[in-house]
C-alpha cells in the first residue's frame, strides 16, 4: 500500500527542511526515499491549504500507572463532566479531562495530532501495571521512565562506596526489569528522606538514613546513564519543588552537572524566587540565561493552565508539603515498595490568585527565554500544570503576542506587575513549534524512525489545515496518519491502532542477578523474577521496540 | 503458554512429579509468589503453600467437564453462541462475580461494553468501605515492603488477619533474619504490635513470635467505637463517658496514643470484609484519621487488607477502562457509576440476565431468577440452579498465565500456567461470546 501525499507545506526540521511544498510518500507503514517518487500511489492525499508535520511526541505526560489512577479515582466529578463525546464503535470507553482514561487518552492526543507520549514517572514496583494501561491507549506510542534515585538498593549502594561499574550494572538491570526508555530522577533522596521523617531536602544536603546528598545521588546516576549509553539523559525533577526560591537550587544543580547532560522537567515548578511584598517571584529570567549558556541542559517547561486538575507526582515529600491547598479537599500519598513514593492533590489553578497567575506567566517566560527550541519541549506536565488537551491553546499563546498579551490583561493584576512577559516580543514559528513537539523530542530519547518525514520513518503524519487562529489549527487536525493509516479526519477519531512500547536493554553483568534475587527474597519480599517483566508482557505479546543504546566506549 | 508447551516443560505429560517452585498466588490478595507445588500431567498437589492456597491449588487428573446449556454438554462455540443469545435479547445485563485475571476481565468489560451491564466483584463490599474514605478524602499508604522494612509499630483494628490472610504477618512484619539483607532493614529494636479486637489465632502468635504484643480485647461490635476512640485520643480529645472504652481497654487505648506518637513508623491494618459495611467505614476513617493526625510529627500509613480474587486488579482496570470504580454499568456509549445501584446484590434486583463469573474458586452464584444465567466457572462449582449457560473455564496460575493486583494495589504480578489447559480461560470464552454477538450483529 502506497500514499502520497502531496500540495503540503511540509516542516521537517530534523532533516532540514522548512516550510517547502513537496511531496510525502509512504509505503507499507513508512515514509520513503525521494527516488521512489516516481512511483504511482494506491492513494493520494492532496494537502493544500495544510502544514504538514511528523506526529507530534510529548516526552513528559502521567497517562498511566498507580497514581494516574488514584488521580482518576479522586477525579470523579471531572470524569462526569467530561462523558464519553463519541457514539458507535468507538465509545463506551471512559472519559475525564484532568485524569482521562486510557481510551480517552489516546483520542484526545490523537486528535490533537500526537502519535506518541512518555509516561515520565514509572514506578519500578508498579512498571507491569504501567505497562499494562499503556497497552489499551489507542493510537499512541509510549514508553516509560524509570524512577530512580530514591531506591533503597541503590541508596545502599553509593553509601557503601561502591563502584560506578556496579551502578551502572544496577541500573541496566532495572531498565530492563522494568521495560523503560530512560532514567527519571524525582527530588533525588527526598522521597527517600521522606520515609525517614525528613521534611525538606536541599541540594547539597545528607539525606537522615543514607547520608547521601541528592547531588552526589544525581551524579552518580548521570554517569550511569551516559556510561550505559542510554540515548536521553537524567530526567530530573530536581529538589524543592514549588518552593519559592527554588530558583537558587535549580542554578545550583545546572551548576552541578560536571558537564553530563541533563534534563529538567517542569522547570516552572522550579523558577520560583522569593522577591516582592509576597515573597514569590519570577527566576524565569535567571534559569533561562542558565539554560542557554549551558548547551548539555535541555527542559520541559510545566507550563500550569488555569482551571481544574490534579497533581499526580512521585513526590511524596512535595506532595505531603502542599496537600493542605487541595482543591476539592483530599489527597492520597503512597509510600512505594522501597522504590519510590507518590502523592495525588487535586489542584485548581485560578487566574485570579496571585500566585498562579505568576506560575502561569513564570512559565510562558521560560518559553519565550530560551533561545534554542531543541533544548525545550512542549508539556503542562499533564496533568500537573493541567490537562494536555490545552496544549492547542498553550501553543496559539507562543505563536502569537497579541493573544498573549490579552489573555495576561485577564490574570491577577499583582502578578502582572510581577511579570516582563509583556515585554517579550518572540512569536514561535511554526518550526519551532515543529522542533520543540516532534523533532526535538524524538532525538532526545534517540527514537531515529519518529519527529520527521524523512525516508525511513514511521509515517507518522499530520496534515494541519493553515489558520490564523494557532489554536484552532493545532486542536483539530486535517488528518492524522498512524503507520500510514489515517486515524484521524477533521479532528475526529475514525479509527483505531495499537501502538508500540520503547525499551531500552543495555547489558548488565549476570552477577547482578544473583544480587538482585537476595535484595527481593530478604528485603522486598517478592521474587526477583516476578518483578522483572518479560518481553512477552509487553503490549498482548508483541514486545517492546527496542532503542538502541550508545554505551561511552563505543563512542 | 499452550497446552503443547507446558507438556514440553513437564516433559510428557503422564511423566515423572515434576516440582515447581516460586507459584505465584492469586487467591487471598496477600499476593505471596514463593509456593511450591508438585505436578504430574493434570494433577497438581501442594507442596509449600498456606492450607487456603493449597485448597485452591490442588487439582485431581479428572477429565475437563465440556460447557453445558441447560444442563447437556455442548462445545464451546455452541455455548458460546447461546450465551450470545440470551445476552443480546438482555435490557438489563448484571455481570457478577468477575473472579477473574486482568487479560479475562479487559474481555468481560468489553462484553459490558457491546451488551450494555452492570459489573461488580463478589469481594467488593469492604473494598467500598474504604472509599467512603479513600475516594473522598483519601490517605496515606504503604506498600508490603515499606512496612516490613519500616513498620516499628503495627495497629490491627479488628478480626485476626492471620484468619483471611495466612501469611500477613510473617510477610509484612517478619522476624530479624540472619542475613544483612534481611527485613526489617530500618527497624531498631523489636517491633511492637498492638491488636485492637480479638484474641489473636495460635497461628498468629508463632508469627509474631519474635515482636512486642498487646492485645487489646474488643469485641467485634465494638472495634469502630474503639478506632473511633484511639482517633480522638490522638486529636488530644478525651473518650470519657463511653461504657466500652473504660477500664482496661481505655488505658490500652491511651498507651497505644502515646506509643503511636513516639513509633518512627506506624502502620494501620484492617479487614473492612469483616467487619460490616458501616464498621468497616467507620475504622477506615479512624485508621486514616489517626494517620492524618501522626504525620505532621512522625511516620504513620495505613494497609488495608482485601482483594481476593484480584478484586484489586478488577478495580483498577475499572478506573483506567472507564474512569470509574466497580459498580459501574456500561453500554449505548455512556458509563454511569452508582454504586448504590450497581452493587451485584442490588443490581441482581432490577436484572434480565445475570453472567457470573469465578475463575479462583468454586462460588456458587448469587441466587437470581429474573432471567437467564451465563456462569464461566471454575469446574467444580456447585450450582443451585443448573445455569442456562455454563462455561468451565480454567483457573489463572493453574490452567493458564495471567496477571493480577496484589492488595497494596502497586504490585501486579504474573501468573503462570502449572498444567495444560484443557479449559478455556475467562478471557477465551468471554471471546468466543462476543465473537458470537459480533456475528449476531
Amino acid at each position: 500500500m502506497t500514499t502520497r501525499i502531496t500540495g503540503g507545506r511540509v516542516f521537517d526540521p530534523t532533516n532540514g527542511v522548512v516550510d517547502q511544498v513537496r511531496d510525502i510518500l509512504i509505503e507499507d507503514g513508512r515514509i520513503v526515499a525521494a527516488e521512489e517518487h516516481a512511483k504511482a500511489a494506491d492513494a493520494v492525499i492532496d494537502a493544500s491549504g495544510c502544514v504538514v508535520l511528523a506526529g507530534g511526541i510529548d516526552l513528559h505526560s502521567h497517562i498511566a500507572g498507580g497514581k494516574v489512577n488514584l488521580g482518576r479515582l479522586l477525579m470523579n466529578d471531572d470524569r462526569a463532566k467530561f462523558p464519553e463525546p463519541f457514539g458507535g464503535v468507538l465509545c463506551g470507553c471512559g472519559g475525564g479531562r484532568a485524569a482521562p482514561t486510557t481510551h480517552a487518552t489516546g483520542c484526545r492526543y490523537s486528535e490533537m495530532g500526537y502519535t506518541a507520549a512518555f509516561e515520565p514517572a514509572m514506578v519500578g514496583a508498579n512498571a507491569r501495571h504501567a505497562h499494562l494501561e499503556m497497552a489499551d491507549i489507542p493510537n499512541l506510542d509510549t514508553g516509560g521512565f524509570l524512577v530512580l534515585g530514591n531506591d533503597d538498593f541503590l541508596l545502599r549502594m553509593i553509601a557503601e562506596g561502591e563502584g560506578q561499574q556496579a551502578v551502572n550494572d544496577y541500573v541496566a538491570w532495572m531498565l530492563k526489569a522494568t521495560q523503560c526508555c530512560a532514567i527519571k530522577i524525582v527530588n533525588p533522596g527526598g522521597i527517600n528522606a521522606f520515609k525517614f521523617n525528613g521534611r525538606t531536602l536541599d541540594f547539597d544536603e545528607a539525606g537522615p538514613h543514607y547520608g547521601l546528598t541528592p547531588r552526589r545521588i544525581l551524579n552518580t546516576l548521570q554517569r550511569a546513564v551516559t556510561e550505559l549509553g542510554v540515548p536521553h539523559p537524567i530526567h530530573l525533577h530536581g529538589c524543592n519543588l514549588g518552593v519559592p526560591g527554588n530558583v537558587k537550587t535549580t542554578l545550583a544543580t545546572i551548576g552541578a552537572t560536571e558537564g553530563w547532560p541533563l534534563h529538567l522537567t517542569h522547570i516552572q515548578f522550579h523558577s520560583y524566587g522569593t522577591e516582592g511584598d509576597r515573597k514569590f517571584s519570577s527566576g524565569a529570567v535567571e534559569i533561562a540565561e542558565a539554560v542557554n549558556a549551558n548547551p548539555h541542559i535541555s527542559i520541559d517547561v510545566g507550563q500550569i493552565m488555569f482551571g481544574q486538575t490534579v497533581t499526580v507526582s512521585g513526590d511524596l515529600m512535595s506532595q505531603y508539603r502542599n496537600h493542605g491547598i487541595a482543591d476539592p479537599k483530599k489527597w492520597i500519598g503512597m509510600d512505594i515498595e522501597m522504590d519510590a513514593g507518590c502523592g495525588v492533590v487535586p489542584f485548581n489553578y485560578r487566574d485570579s490568585s496571585f500566585v498562579n497567575a505568576l506560575q502561569w506567566a513564570i512559565g510562558l517566560e521560560l518559553f519565550l527565554l530560551v533561545e534554542d527550541p531543541w533544548r525545550v519541549y512542549l508539556t503542562t506536565d499533564h496533568p500537573n500544570g493541567g490537562p494536555f488537551t490545552s496544549y492547542p491553546h498553550l501553543i496559539r499563546l507562543l505563536m502569537d503576542k497579541p493573544f498573549r498579551d490579552a489573555q495576561l490583561a485577564r490574570i491577577h493584576k499583582a502578578a502582572r506587575a510581577h511579570t516582563r512577559l509583556a515585554e517579550i516580543s518572540r512569536e514561535y514559528t511554526l518550526e519551532e513549534i515543529a522542533i520543540m513537539t516532534r523533532a526535538a523530542p524524538a532525538r532526545t530519547l534517540g527514537l531515529k524512525d519518529r519527529g520527521h518525514l524523512g525516508a525511513g520513518a514511521r509515517a507518522d503524519v499530520v496534515l494541519y489545515r493553515e489558520e490564523a487562529d494557532r489554536e484552532a489549527m493545532f486542536a483539530a487536525p486535517r488528518l492524522v496518519l498512524k503507520d500510514g493509516d489515517i486515524v484521524v479526519r477533521d479532528g475526529a477519531v475514525v479509527a483505531l491502532k495499537k501502538g508500540r512500547t520503547f525499551a531500552v536493554h543495555p547489558p548488565s553483568d549476570p552477577l547482578m542477578d544473583k544480587r538482585m534475587e537476595r535484595w527481593f527474597d530478604e528485603a522486598v519480599g517478592l521474587k526477583s523474577k516476578h518483578y522483572q517483566i518479560a518481553d512477552h508482557e509487553i503490549r498482548g505479546g508483541e514486545g517492546p521496540e527496542l532503542v538502541a543504546t550508545a554505551p561511552e566506549s563505543a563512542r | 503458554m499452550t497446552t503443547d508447551d507446558v507438556a514440553r516443560e513437564n516433559g510428557t505429560r503422564d511423566g515423572a512429579e515434576r516440582i515447581v517452585t516460586d507459584v505465584v498466588c492469586s487467591f487471598c490478595g496477600l499476593g505471596c509468589d514463593d509456593l511450591e507445588v508438585a505436578v504430574r500431567g493434570r494433577t497438581i498437589r501442594p507442596v509449600k503453600a498456606c492450607a487456603e492456597a493449597g485448597r485452591l491449588l490442588a487439582r485431581k487428573d479428572a477429565p475437563a467437564p465440556a460447557p453445558r446449556i441447560g444442563g447437556r454438554d455442548a462445545t464451546l462455540a455452541d455455548a458460546a453462541r447461546a450465551a450470545a443469545g440470551h445476552l443480546k435479547a438482555s435490557r438489563a445485563a448484571a455481570i457478577t462475580g468477575l473472579g477473574a485475571d486482568l487479560d479475562g476481565l479487559s474481555r468481560l468489560f468489553d462484553m459490558a461494553m457491546v451488551t450494555g451491564a452492570s459489573f461488580d466483584h463478589a469481594a467488593s463490599e469492604g473494598l467500598f468501605a474504604n472509599l467512603e474514605r479513600l475516594s473522598r478524602r483519601g490517605w496515606i499508604a504503604a506498600t508490603l515492603a515499606e512496612v516490613r522494612n519500616h513498620c516499628d509499630l503495627l495497629v490491627v483494628l479488628g478480626a485476626d488477619p492471620d484468619l483471611s490472610f495466612h501469611r500477613f504477618f510473617e510477610r509484612a512484619v517478619p522476624a530479624r533474619g540472619a542475613d544483612a539483607l534481611a527485613a526489617p532493614l530500618f527497624v531498631e529494636g523489636r517491633r511492637r504490635v498492638v491488636v485492637i479486637g480479638d484474641i489473636l489465632s495460635e497461628g498468629a502468635r508463632r508469627s509474631l513470635a519474635g515482636h512486642d504484643l498487646v492485645e487489646i480485647v474488643v469485641p467485634p461490635a465494638e472495634v469502630a467505637l474503639a478506632a473511633d476512640g484511639l482517633a480522638a485520643l490522638l486529636a488530644g480529645r478525651r473518650v470519657e463517658g463511653v461504657p466500652a472504652l473504660d477500664g482496661a481497654v481505655g488505658e490500652g487505648l491511651a498507651s497505644l496514643a502515646q506509643a503511636l506518637k513516639a513509633a518512627k513508623y506506624s502502620v494501620f491494618v484492617w479487614n473492612a470484609a469483616t467487619l460490616g459495611r458501616r464498621d468497616a467505614a467507620s475504622v477506615a476513617e479512624a485508621a486514616a484519621q489517626a494517620v492524618d493526625l501522626l504525620n505532621p510529627t512522625t511516620r504513620s500509613a495505613v494497609f488495608p487488607l482485601g482483594g481476593r480474587d484480584n478484586l484489586t486488579g478488577a478495580h483498577q482496570m475499572a478506573l483506567w477502562r472507564f474512569g470509574y470504580p466497580l459498580r459501574t454499568a456500561v453500554g449505548g456509549g455512556v458509563a454511569r457509576h452508582a454504586p448504590e445501584l450497581y452493587a451485584s446484590a442490588t443490581a441482581l434486583k432490577d436484572a434480565d440476565l445475570m453472567v457470573h463469573v469465578s475463575a479462583f474458586r468454586p462460588d456458587a452464584p448469587p441466587d437470581f431468577g429474573r432471567g437467564p444465567v451465563i456462569a464461566l466457572a471454575h469446574p467444580d462449582t456447585v450450582f443451585v440452579r443448573e445455569p442456562d449457560v455454563f462455561i468451565p473455564i480454567g483457573t489463572p496460575g493453574v490452567d493458564q498465565n495471567g496477571h493480577v493486583f496484589r492488595m497494596d494495589a502497586v504490585v501486579c504480578l504474573p501468573l503462570t500456567a502449572l498444567r495444560p489447559a484443557e479449559l478455556p480461560s475467562v478471557a477465551e470464552a468471554a471471546s468466543a461470546i462476543l465473537e458470537s454477538l459480533r456475528r449476531a450483529a
